[in-house]
Protein backbone atom coordinates (compact mmCIF):
# COMPACT_ATOMS: atom_id res chain seq x y z
CA UNK A 1 0.00 0.00 0.00
CA UNK A 2 1.36 3.35 -1.29
CA UNK A 3 0.46 6.67 0.26
CA UNK A 4 -1.12 9.03 -1.14
CA UNK A 5 0.73 10.13 -4.72
CA UNK A 6 1.16 14.07 -4.50
CA UNK A 7 -1.42 14.59 -7.73
CA UNK A 8 -3.60 12.74 -5.20
CA UNK A 9 -2.95 14.50 -2.41
CA UNK A 10 -3.05 17.66 -4.41
CA UNK A 11 -6.19 16.43 -5.55
CA UNK A 12 -7.45 16.04 -2.30
CA UNK A 13 -6.29 19.26 -0.48
CA UNK A 14 -8.24 20.87 -3.29
CA UNK A 15 -10.99 20.32 -1.40
CA UNK A 16 -10.00 22.16 1.78
CA UNK A 17 -9.37 25.97 0.99
CA UNK A 18 -6.66 25.93 4.65
CA UNK A 19 -4.62 23.26 2.48
CA UNK A 20 -5.26 24.85 -1.48
CA UNK A 21 -3.11 27.78 -0.10
CA UNK A 22 -0.13 25.79 1.04
CA UNK A 23 3.13 26.62 -1.11
CA UNK A 24 3.14 24.00 -3.83
CA UNK A 25 7.10 23.26 -2.40
CA UNK A 26 5.48 22.86 1.03
CA UNK A 27 3.16 20.08 0.29
CA UNK A 28 5.84 18.78 -2.28
CA UNK A 29 7.34 17.82 0.64
CA UNK A 30 5.29 15.92 2.91
CA UNK A 31 3.85 13.48 0.39
CA UNK A 32 6.48 11.42 -1.66
CA UNK A 33 6.10 12.34 -5.46
CA UNK A 34 5.79 9.53 -7.40
CA UNK A 35 7.80 9.15 -11.03
CA UNK A 36 6.88 6.12 -13.19
CA UNK A 37 10.10 5.92 -15.64
CA UNK A 38 9.17 3.28 -18.34
CA UNK A 39 12.17 1.72 -20.17
CA UNK A 40 14.99 0.71 -18.42
CA UNK A 41 18.26 1.14 -20.49
CA UNK A 42 20.54 3.62 -19.98
CA UNK A 43 18.57 6.35 -20.17
CA UNK A 44 15.83 5.13 -18.34
CA UNK A 45 17.84 3.49 -15.51
CA UNK A 46 19.90 6.16 -14.89
CA UNK A 47 16.91 8.66 -14.06
CA UNK A 48 15.53 6.73 -11.71
CA UNK A 49 18.99 6.44 -10.11
CA UNK A 50 19.38 9.88 -9.98
CA UNK A 51 15.89 10.39 -8.74
CA UNK A 52 16.59 8.78 -6.34
CA UNK A 53 19.71 9.79 -5.10
CA UNK A 54 19.23 13.34 -5.19
CA UNK A 55 15.68 13.28 -4.30
CA UNK A 56 14.79 12.40 -1.21
CA UNK A 57 10.73 11.78 -0.74
CA UNK A 58 10.18 10.57 -4.11
CA UNK A 59 8.80 7.29 -5.24
CA UNK A 60 10.35 5.67 -8.03
CA UNK A 61 9.08 2.85 -10.34
CA UNK A 62 11.09 1.73 -13.17
CA UNK A 63 8.89 -0.35 -15.62
CA UNK A 64 10.94 -3.24 -17.66
CA UNK A 65 9.63 -5.86 -19.99
CA UNK A 66 12.71 -7.74 -19.04
CA UNK A 67 14.60 -8.48 -15.89
CA UNK A 68 17.54 -7.18 -16.71
CA UNK A 69 18.92 -4.87 -19.57
CA UNK A 70 20.96 -6.36 -22.22
CA UNK A 71 23.60 -3.50 -23.62
CA UNK A 72 24.17 -2.59 -26.94
CA UNK A 73 27.68 -1.11 -25.99
CA UNK A 74 30.36 -3.73 -26.28
CA UNK A 75 27.49 -5.96 -28.10
CA UNK A 76 29.50 -6.17 -31.57
CA UNK A 77 32.28 -8.15 -29.53
CA UNK A 78 29.61 -10.52 -28.41
CA UNK A 79 28.77 -10.76 -32.36
CA UNK A 80 32.29 -12.26 -32.83
CA UNK A 81 32.79 -14.04 -29.85
CA UNK A 82 35.12 -12.20 -28.04
CA UNK A 83 32.55 -11.30 -25.33
CA UNK A 84 30.08 -13.19 -23.43
CA UNK A 85 26.42 -12.13 -23.64
CA UNK A 86 26.88 -12.24 -19.82
CA UNK A 87 29.32 -9.26 -20.06
CA UNK A 88 26.53 -7.20 -21.56
CA UNK A 89 23.91 -7.95 -18.87
CA UNK A 90 22.70 -5.44 -16.50
CA UNK A 91 20.27 -6.64 -14.14
CA UNK A 92 18.22 -3.87 -11.84
CA UNK A 93 18.70 -5.33 -8.96
CA UNK A 94 20.97 -3.00 -7.64
CA UNK A 95 19.18 -0.22 -8.30
CA UNK A 96 16.62 -1.45 -6.20
CA UNK A 97 19.07 -2.57 -3.22
CA UNK A 98 20.79 0.13 -3.51
CA UNK A 99 18.31 3.06 -4.41
CA UNK A 100 15.10 1.73 -3.47
CA UNK A 101 13.86 1.86 -7.31
CA UNK A 102 10.84 -0.44 -7.48
CA UNK A 103 10.85 -2.34 -10.36
CA UNK A 104 8.44 -3.63 -12.62
CA UNK A 105 7.91 -5.97 -15.08
CA UNK A 106 5.69 -5.07 -17.61
CA UNK A 107 5.14 -3.01 -20.79
CA UNK A 108 3.23 0.67 -20.64
CA UNK A 109 0.64 0.32 -23.59
CA UNK A 110 -1.13 3.47 -23.28
CA UNK A 111 -0.60 6.68 -21.10
CA UNK A 112 -3.45 9.10 -20.14
CA UNK A 113 -1.80 12.50 -20.01
CA UNK A 114 -4.65 14.44 -18.65
CA UNK A 115 -5.36 12.13 -15.85
CA UNK A 116 -1.57 11.50 -15.07
CA UNK A 117 -1.89 7.81 -15.96
CA UNK A 118 -0.58 5.28 -17.39
CA UNK A 119 -1.19 1.31 -17.80
CA UNK A 120 1.09 -1.38 -17.66
CA UNK A 121 0.44 -4.93 -19.31
CA UNK A 122 2.38 -7.25 -16.66
CA UNK A 123 2.07 -11.02 -16.88
CA UNK A 124 -0.66 -10.89 -14.26
CA UNK A 125 -2.85 -8.37 -15.64
CA UNK A 126 -2.82 -4.51 -16.55
CA UNK A 127 -1.99 -1.90 -13.86
CA UNK A 128 -2.76 1.36 -13.73
CA UNK A 129 -0.51 4.16 -12.18
CA UNK A 130 -0.70 7.49 -10.96
CA UNK A 131 2.55 9.64 -11.46
CA UNK A 132 3.65 12.80 -10.74
CA UNK A 133 5.86 12.84 -13.04
CA UNK A 134 6.23 10.29 -16.26
CA UNK A 135 9.41 9.78 -18.18
CA UNK A 136 9.71 7.80 -20.98
CA UNK A 137 12.85 5.71 -22.35
CA UNK A 138 11.68 3.14 -24.91
CA UNK A 139 14.35 3.35 -26.64
CA UNK A 140 14.19 2.83 -30.58
CA UNK A 141 11.78 1.06 -32.85
CA UNK A 142 11.55 0.40 -36.13
CA UNK A 143 10.57 2.02 -39.26
CA UNK A 144 8.37 -0.56 -41.40
CA UNK A 145 10.86 -2.20 -43.90
CA UNK A 146 10.31 -2.33 -47.75
CA UNK A 147 9.61 -5.80 -48.98
CA UNK A 148 9.36 -9.19 -47.08
CA UNK A 149 11.55 -8.60 -43.41
CA UNK A 150 11.80 -11.74 -41.23
CA UNK A 151 14.73 -10.23 -38.36
CA UNK A 152 14.50 -14.01 -37.52
CA UNK A 153 16.47 -14.98 -40.84
CA UNK A 154 18.15 -11.65 -41.61
CA UNK A 155 18.64 -9.82 -38.28
CA UNK A 156 19.30 -6.35 -37.29
CA UNK A 157 21.32 -6.93 -33.95
CA UNK A 158 20.56 -3.33 -33.30
CA UNK A 159 18.55 -4.11 -29.63
CA UNK A 160 20.80 -6.53 -27.81
CA UNK A 161 19.91 -10.18 -26.77
CA UNK A 162 18.42 -12.65 -28.95
CA UNK A 163 19.54 -11.09 -32.15
CA UNK A 164 22.33 -10.42 -30.86
CA UNK A 165 22.94 -14.12 -31.21
CA UNK A 166 21.60 -14.86 -34.08
CA UNK A 167 23.69 -12.61 -36.20
CA UNK A 168 26.83 -14.51 -33.95
CA UNK A 169 25.26 -17.46 -35.28
CA UNK A 170 25.38 -16.38 -38.36
CA UNK A 171 29.02 -15.26 -38.63
CA UNK A 172 30.04 -18.17 -37.35
CA UNK A 173 29.27 -20.27 -40.06
CA UNK A 174 30.39 -17.98 -42.96
CA UNK A 175 33.14 -19.61 -44.91
CA UNK A 176 35.63 -18.66 -47.57
CA UNK A 177 34.36 -16.32 -50.61
CA UNK A 178 30.76 -15.76 -48.58
CA UNK A 179 29.45 -12.50 -48.60
CA UNK A 180 28.05 -10.00 -45.57
CA UNK A 181 25.94 -7.24 -46.33
CA UNK A 182 24.89 -4.55 -44.00
CA UNK A 183 22.85 -1.47 -43.93
CA UNK A 184 23.37 1.66 -42.29
CA UNK A 185 20.06 3.30 -41.73
CA UNK A 186 19.40 7.16 -42.13
CA UNK A 187 20.53 9.51 -39.96
CA UNK A 188 19.59 10.00 -36.80
CA UNK A 189 19.76 6.38 -35.42
CA UNK A 190 20.77 4.92 -32.52
CA UNK A 191 24.73 4.89 -31.99
CA UNK A 192 25.68 6.88 -35.03
CA UNK A 193 29.38 5.02 -34.90
CA UNK A 194 28.25 1.79 -34.12
CA UNK A 195 27.39 0.36 -38.24
CA UNK A 196 31.00 1.39 -39.29
CA UNK A 197 32.28 -0.71 -35.83
CA UNK A 198 30.43 -3.67 -36.71
CA UNK A 199 31.66 -4.00 -40.12
CA UNK A 200 35.07 -3.45 -38.94
CA UNK A 201 34.68 -6.39 -36.33
CA UNK A 202 33.17 -8.39 -38.78
CA UNK A 203 35.81 -8.21 -41.18
CA UNK A 204 38.81 -8.72 -38.56
CA UNK A 205 36.30 -11.72 -37.52
CA UNK A 206 36.98 -13.04 -41.12
CA UNK A 207 39.96 -12.38 -41.27
CA UNK A 208 41.23 -13.52 -37.95
CA UNK A 209 39.45 -17.21 -39.39
CA UNK A 210 40.98 -17.28 -42.71
CA UNK A 211 37.90 -16.71 -44.50
CA UNK A 212 39.90 -16.03 -47.78
CA UNK A 213 37.78 -13.74 -50.33
CA UNK A 214 34.71 -13.03 -48.01
CA UNK A 215 33.31 -9.46 -48.04
CA UNK A 216 30.99 -7.12 -46.02
CA UNK A 217 29.69 -5.27 -47.83
CA UNK A 218 28.32 -2.28 -46.29
CA UNK A 219 25.33 -0.15 -47.93
CA UNK A 220 24.77 3.18 -46.24
CA UNK A 221 21.32 5.22 -46.67
CA UNK A 222 23.65 8.43 -45.77
CA UNK A 223 26.21 10.01 -48.34
CA UNK A 224 28.54 9.98 -46.23
CA UNK A 225 30.34 8.03 -42.90
CA UNK A 226 28.36 9.49 -40.03
CA UNK A 227 30.91 9.35 -37.24
CA UNK A 228 34.80 9.27 -36.78
CA UNK A 229 35.12 9.72 -40.75
CA UNK A 230 39.36 10.13 -40.53
CA UNK A 231 39.16 6.31 -38.19
CA UNK A 232 36.56 4.62 -40.64
CA UNK A 233 38.39 5.82 -43.86
CA UNK A 234 41.33 4.20 -42.64
CA UNK A 235 39.92 1.17 -41.00
CA UNK A 236 38.51 0.64 -44.38
CA UNK A 237 40.63 1.65 -46.76
CA UNK A 238 44.07 0.64 -44.87
CA UNK A 239 43.39 -1.34 -42.13
CA UNK A 240 41.00 -3.78 -43.65
CA UNK A 241 41.49 -3.21 -47.23
CA UNK A 242 40.13 -6.11 -49.66
CA UNK A 243 37.39 -7.09 -47.05
CA UNK A 244 35.30 -4.32 -46.56
CA UNK A 245 33.21 -2.58 -49.52
CA UNK A 246 31.68 0.28 -48.87
CA UNK A 247 29.03 2.11 -50.87
CA UNK A 248 27.08 5.17 -49.53
CA UNK A 249 23.87 6.44 -51.14
CA UNK A 250 22.43 2.80 -50.76
CA UNK A 251 18.81 3.62 -49.48
CA UNK A 252 16.70 0.46 -49.57
CA UNK A 253 13.99 -0.04 -51.42
CA UNK A 254 13.79 -3.46 -51.05
CA UNK A 255 14.52 -6.62 -48.64
CA UNK A 256 13.75 -10.01 -49.15
CA UNK A 257 14.79 -12.13 -45.96
CA UNK A 258 13.77 -15.51 -47.62
CA UNK A 259 16.48 -15.08 -50.24
CA UNK A 260 18.90 -12.99 -48.53
CA UNK A 261 18.87 -9.96 -51.09
CA UNK A 262 18.25 -6.30 -50.89
CA UNK A 263 17.46 -3.87 -53.34
CA UNK A 264 19.05 -0.41 -52.62
CA UNK A 265 19.50 2.95 -55.03
CA UNK A 266 23.21 2.57 -55.42
CA UNK A 267 23.45 -1.63 -55.38
CA UNK A 268 21.88 -4.40 -55.12
CA UNK A 269 23.43 -7.57 -53.88
CA UNK A 270 21.46 -11.46 -53.82
CA UNK A 271 21.87 -14.35 -52.16
CA UNK A 272 23.89 -13.07 -49.44
CA UNK A 273 25.25 -15.13 -47.32
CA UNK A 274 24.59 -13.14 -44.10
CA UNK A 275 22.60 -9.98 -44.31
CA UNK A 276 22.04 -7.79 -41.04
CA UNK A 277 19.41 -5.24 -42.38
CA UNK A 278 19.47 -2.63 -39.71
CA UNK A 279 16.29 -0.53 -40.39
CA UNK A 280 16.00 3.19 -40.26
CA UNK A 281 14.74 4.31 -37.19
CA UNK A 282 12.44 6.14 -35.11
CA UNK A 283 10.99 7.02 -31.41
CA UNK A 284 9.23 3.74 -29.21
CA UNK A 285 5.86 3.00 -29.62
CA UNK A 286 4.65 4.45 -26.23
CA UNK A 287 7.01 7.95 -26.60
CA UNK A 288 5.81 8.07 -30.37
CA UNK A 289 2.06 7.73 -29.48
CA UNK A 290 2.49 11.46 -27.52
CA UNK A 291 3.65 13.11 -31.15
CA UNK A 292 6.46 13.02 -33.19
CA UNK A 293 8.31 15.28 -35.65
CA UNK A 294 8.90 14.74 -39.49
CA UNK A 295 12.25 12.36 -38.33
CA UNK A 296 9.83 10.62 -36.21
CA UNK A 297 11.51 11.23 -32.54
CA UNK A 298 9.71 13.56 -30.22
CA UNK A 299 10.15 16.90 -29.69
CA UNK A 300 11.57 18.13 -26.13
CA UNK A 301 12.16 20.93 -23.89
CA UNK A 302 15.99 21.14 -23.40
CA UNK A 303 16.40 21.97 -20.01
CA UNK A 304 13.60 19.52 -18.51
CA UNK A 305 12.88 17.06 -21.27
CA UNK A 306 9.35 17.87 -21.20
CA UNK A 307 7.00 17.49 -24.17
CA UNK A 308 4.94 20.01 -25.44
CA UNK A 309 1.78 20.76 -23.85
CA UNK A 310 2.86 18.04 -20.67
CA UNK A 311 5.38 19.62 -18.44
CA UNK A 312 4.94 16.44 -16.57
CA UNK A 313 5.82 13.94 -19.35
CA UNK A 314 9.35 13.60 -19.99
CA UNK A 315 11.18 11.85 -23.35
CA UNK A 316 14.94 11.25 -22.86
CA UNK A 317 17.13 9.03 -24.67
CA UNK A 318 17.42 7.58 -28.32
CA UNK A 319 13.48 8.47 -28.46
CA UNK A 320 13.45 12.01 -27.72
CA UNK A 321 14.77 15.21 -30.30
CA UNK A 322 16.34 17.85 -28.56
CA UNK A 323 16.35 21.33 -30.13
CA UNK A 324 20.01 22.09 -31.42
CA UNK A 325 22.25 24.05 -34.24
CA UNK A 326 21.69 22.82 -37.90
CA UNK A 327 24.01 20.01 -38.69
CA UNK A 328 24.47 19.73 -34.98
CA UNK A 329 22.58 16.97 -33.68
CA UNK A 330 22.47 15.44 -30.55
CA UNK A 331 24.04 11.83 -30.97
CA UNK A 332 21.99 9.10 -29.89
CA UNK A 333 23.91 7.02 -27.56
CA UNK A 334 24.16 5.20 -24.11
CA UNK A 335 26.35 8.23 -22.74
CA UNK A 336 23.93 10.60 -24.08
CA UNK A 337 20.79 9.15 -22.80
CA UNK A 338 22.95 8.97 -19.16
CA UNK A 339 23.26 12.48 -19.71
CA UNK A 340 19.97 13.57 -20.45
CA UNK A 341 18.85 11.53 -17.43
CA UNK A 342 20.68 13.38 -14.93
CA UNK A 343 18.99 16.82 -16.76
CA UNK A 344 15.96 15.25 -16.47
CA UNK A 345 16.06 14.02 -13.00
CA UNK A 346 17.37 17.66 -11.92
CA UNK A 347 14.22 19.83 -13.85
CA UNK A 348 11.58 17.11 -11.60
CA UNK A 349 12.79 17.77 -8.79
CA UNK A 350 13.56 21.22 -8.69
CA UNK A 351 9.75 21.21 -10.41
CA UNK A 352 8.37 19.34 -7.28
CA UNK A 353 9.89 22.24 -5.49
CA UNK A 354 8.36 24.67 -7.59
CA UNK A 355 11.90 25.88 -8.55
CA UNK A 356 13.03 27.27 -11.43
CA UNK A 357 15.03 25.07 -14.71
CA UNK A 358 18.76 25.06 -13.96
CA UNK A 359 19.58 26.60 -17.30
CA UNK A 360 23.52 26.35 -16.75
CA UNK A 361 23.43 23.01 -18.22
CA UNK A 362 25.56 20.88 -20.27
CA UNK A 363 25.39 17.12 -22.14
CA UNK A 364 28.37 14.99 -23.28
CA UNK A 365 28.91 11.75 -25.31
CA UNK A 366 31.72 10.02 -24.97
CA UNK A 367 32.76 6.14 -26.96
CA UNK A 368 35.27 3.79 -27.72
CA UNK A 369 34.75 1.62 -31.09
CA UNK A 370 36.79 -1.37 -31.97
CA UNK A 371 38.38 -1.35 -35.06
CA UNK A 372 39.98 -4.82 -34.61
CA UNK A 373 40.28 -7.24 -32.12
CA UNK A 374 43.04 -5.45 -30.21
CA UNK A 375 42.88 -2.07 -31.48
CA UNK A 376 39.90 0.75 -31.20
CA UNK A 377 39.00 4.70 -31.69
CA UNK A 378 37.16 7.14 -29.45
CA UNK A 379 34.69 9.83 -30.26
CA UNK A 380 33.93 13.26 -28.26
CA UNK A 381 31.33 15.66 -28.39
CA UNK A 382 29.62 18.12 -26.13
CA UNK A 383 26.75 20.52 -26.19
CA UNK A 384 26.10 23.49 -23.65
CA UNK A 385 22.34 25.19 -23.26
CA UNK A 386 21.93 28.41 -24.69
CA UNK A 387 21.37 29.75 -28.64
CA UNK A 388 21.34 27.16 -31.46
CA UNK A 389 21.30 28.23 -34.98
CA UNK A 390 20.21 27.26 -38.25
CA UNK A 391 22.38 27.12 -41.03
CA UNK A 392 23.29 30.46 -42.26
CA UNK A 393 24.72 31.09 -38.61
CA UNK A 394 20.92 33.01 -37.58
CA UNK A 395 19.80 32.40 -34.06
CA UNK A 396 16.92 29.98 -34.25
CA UNK A 397 16.26 29.71 -30.79
CA UNK A 398 17.24 28.39 -27.50
CA UNK A 399 18.63 24.31 -27.23
CA UNK A 400 21.57 22.48 -26.22
CA UNK A 401 24.67 23.54 -28.58
CA UNK A 402 27.39 21.74 -29.65
CA UNK A 403 30.97 23.30 -28.19
CA UNK A 404 32.92 20.88 -29.79
CA UNK A 405 33.54 17.17 -31.79
CA UNK A 406 36.30 15.03 -32.23
CA UNK A 407 37.55 12.14 -33.03
CA UNK A 408 40.68 10.01 -31.98
CA UNK A 409 43.92 11.17 -33.65
CA UNK A 410 45.17 8.54 -35.91
CA UNK A 411 48.25 7.74 -33.15
CA UNK A 412 45.22 7.16 -30.46
CA UNK A 413 43.76 4.57 -33.05
CA UNK A 414 45.22 1.07 -30.98
CA UNK A 415 45.54 -0.50 -28.15
CA UNK A 416 45.40 1.59 -25.48
CA UNK A 417 42.42 2.50 -26.59
CA UNK A 418 40.88 -0.86 -26.72
CA UNK A 419 41.47 -1.09 -22.59
CA UNK A 420 40.10 2.31 -22.46
CA UNK A 421 36.84 1.08 -24.05
CA UNK A 422 36.51 -1.33 -21.28
CA UNK A 423 37.39 1.59 -18.53
CA UNK A 424 34.88 3.36 -20.01
CA UNK A 425 31.90 0.77 -20.68
CA UNK A 426 31.97 -0.49 -17.14
CA UNK A 427 31.80 3.05 -15.44
CA UNK A 428 29.21 4.01 -17.64
CA UNK A 429 27.58 0.77 -16.96
CA UNK A 430 27.82 1.68 -12.96
CA UNK A 431 26.90 4.70 -13.66
CA UNK A 432 23.91 4.05 -14.60
CA UNK A 433 22.51 0.30 -13.37
CA UNK A 434 24.02 0.34 -9.59
CA UNK B 1 -13.92 9.58 3.79
CA UNK B 2 -14.38 12.79 5.33
CA UNK B 3 -12.52 11.87 8.99
CA UNK B 4 -9.82 9.98 6.61
CA UNK B 5 -9.33 13.85 5.08
CA UNK B 6 -8.99 15.59 8.77
CA UNK B 7 -6.61 13.17 9.80
CA UNK B 8 -4.66 13.89 6.46
CA UNK B 9 -5.10 17.46 6.91
CA UNK B 10 -3.80 17.20 10.59
CA UNK B 11 -0.91 15.26 9.51
CA UNK B 12 0.24 17.22 6.59
CA UNK B 13 0.15 20.21 8.77
CA UNK B 14 2.79 18.67 11.51
CA UNK B 15 4.52 17.40 8.38
CA UNK B 16 5.03 20.31 6.61
CA UNK B 17 6.31 22.43 9.76
CA UNK B 18 8.80 19.90 10.31
CA UNK B 19 10.05 19.60 7.10
CA UNK B 20 10.16 23.17 7.11
CA UNK B 21 12.56 23.21 10.07
CA UNK B 22 14.63 20.33 9.08
CA UNK B 23 15.33 21.74 5.15
CA UNK B 24 15.32 18.01 3.74
CA UNK B 25 14.49 19.08 0.80
CA UNK B 26 16.95 22.02 0.19
CA UNK B 27 18.29 23.29 -3.40
CA UNK B 28 21.15 21.16 -4.46
CA UNK B 29 24.65 21.95 -4.48
CA UNK B 30 26.32 24.14 -7.10
CA UNK B 31 27.81 22.47 -9.77
CA UNK B 32 26.20 18.79 -8.40
CA UNK B 33 24.13 18.34 -12.48
CA UNK B 34 27.51 19.66 -14.00
CA UNK B 35 30.10 17.58 -12.30
CA UNK B 36 27.23 14.31 -12.74
CA UNK B 37 28.82 14.40 -16.44
CA UNK B 38 32.24 12.82 -15.57
CA UNK B 39 30.40 10.15 -13.84
CA UNK B 40 29.84 7.93 -16.89
CA UNK B 41 33.43 7.75 -16.74
CA UNK B 42 34.84 8.46 -13.28
CA UNK B 43 31.94 6.69 -11.27
CA UNK B 44 29.03 8.57 -10.10
CA UNK B 45 29.80 11.40 -7.81
CA UNK B 46 34.18 10.77 -9.26
CA UNK B 47 34.16 7.64 -7.28
CA UNK B 48 34.51 5.36 -9.41
CA UNK B 49 35.04 2.61 -10.92
CA UNK B 50 36.52 4.35 -13.94
CA UNK B 51 39.22 6.92 -15.15
CA UNK B 52 40.60 8.80 -12.69
CA UNK B 53 38.97 9.17 -9.52
CA UNK B 54 37.82 12.54 -8.83
CA UNK B 55 36.25 12.61 -5.76
CA UNK B 56 38.30 14.46 -2.55
CA UNK B 57 40.83 15.64 -4.92
CA UNK B 58 41.87 19.35 -4.20
CA UNK B 59 39.38 21.71 -6.16
CA UNK B 60 42.34 23.99 -7.77
CA UNK B 61 44.31 20.62 -9.04
CA UNK B 62 41.16 19.65 -10.59
CA UNK B 63 40.35 23.34 -12.23
CA UNK B 64 43.87 23.80 -13.51
CA UNK B 65 44.21 20.25 -14.95
CA UNK B 66 40.46 20.77 -16.56
CA UNK B 67 42.15 24.04 -17.46
CA UNK B 68 45.43 22.84 -19.48
CA UNK B 69 42.89 20.33 -20.90
CA UNK B 70 40.77 22.48 -22.45
CA UNK B 71 43.47 24.84 -23.86
CA UNK B 72 45.67 22.06 -24.69
CA UNK B 73 47.20 22.78 -28.22
CA UNK B 74 47.23 19.38 -29.45
CA UNK B 75 44.83 17.03 -28.91
CA UNK B 76 46.04 13.65 -27.57
CA UNK B 77 43.58 11.44 -24.88
CA UNK B 78 39.24 12.24 -24.80
CA UNK B 79 39.80 14.48 -22.02
CA UNK B 80 41.24 17.03 -24.17
CA UNK B 81 38.67 16.70 -26.21
CA UNK B 82 35.59 16.76 -22.98
CA UNK B 83 37.29 19.77 -21.42
CA UNK B 84 36.39 21.99 -24.20
CA UNK B 85 32.80 21.15 -23.77
CA UNK B 86 32.18 23.63 -20.40
CA UNK B 87 32.83 27.21 -19.85
CA UNK B 88 35.69 27.93 -17.33
CA UNK B 89 33.03 28.91 -15.10
CA UNK B 90 31.55 26.00 -14.99
CA UNK B 91 35.09 23.76 -14.47
CA UNK B 92 35.16 25.88 -11.54
CA UNK B 93 31.56 24.73 -10.25
CA UNK B 94 32.68 20.42 -11.39
CA UNK B 95 35.93 20.92 -9.54
CA UNK B 96 34.28 22.65 -6.38
CA UNK B 97 32.08 19.82 -6.45
CA UNK B 98 33.98 17.40 -6.73
CA UNK B 99 36.16 18.01 -4.14
CA UNK B 100 33.55 17.86 -1.63
CA UNK B 101 32.90 14.92 -2.37
CA UNK B 102 34.25 11.97 0.27
CA UNK B 103 36.46 9.73 -1.42
CA UNK B 104 40.16 8.27 -1.43
CA UNK B 105 41.32 10.76 -3.96
CA UNK B 106 43.50 7.82 -5.12
CA UNK B 107 44.30 7.76 -9.13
Amino acid sequence: MHPLNRRQFLKMAGAASMLAALPRAVSAQTVAARVVVVGGGFGGATVAKYLRMWGGNVQVTLVDPSPAHISCVLSNLVVTGALPMTRITLGYTALAANHGVEILQGSAIAVDPAGGRVTIATATGNQVLDYDHLVLAPGIDFAPAPGIWNPDLTPHAWRAGTQTTVLKNQLAAMRSRDTFVMTVPKSPYRCPPGPYERACVVADYLKRKGRTGAKVIVLDANASIQAEPEAFTKAFNVTHKGWIEYVPNAAVQSVNSSTRSIVTTARTVNNAKVLNYIPNQVAGGIAASLGVNSSGYVPVNPLSYAIANYPDIHVIGDSCAVPASDGKAVPKSAHMANSEAKICADAILRSLRGEALDENIASSSACYSPITSKTASWLSTNFIYGDIFDAAGNVKGKGMHRVDIGEAPAAEVGGDSFEDMFTWADSLFADCFV
Amino acid sequence: MLIYKQTLIGTVAALAALSLSSGAHAAPPAGQLLASQCAQCHGTNGNGPGFDELAGKPTNELYNELREMKYSQQIEGIMDRQARGYTDTQLRLIADYLAAQPGAGDD
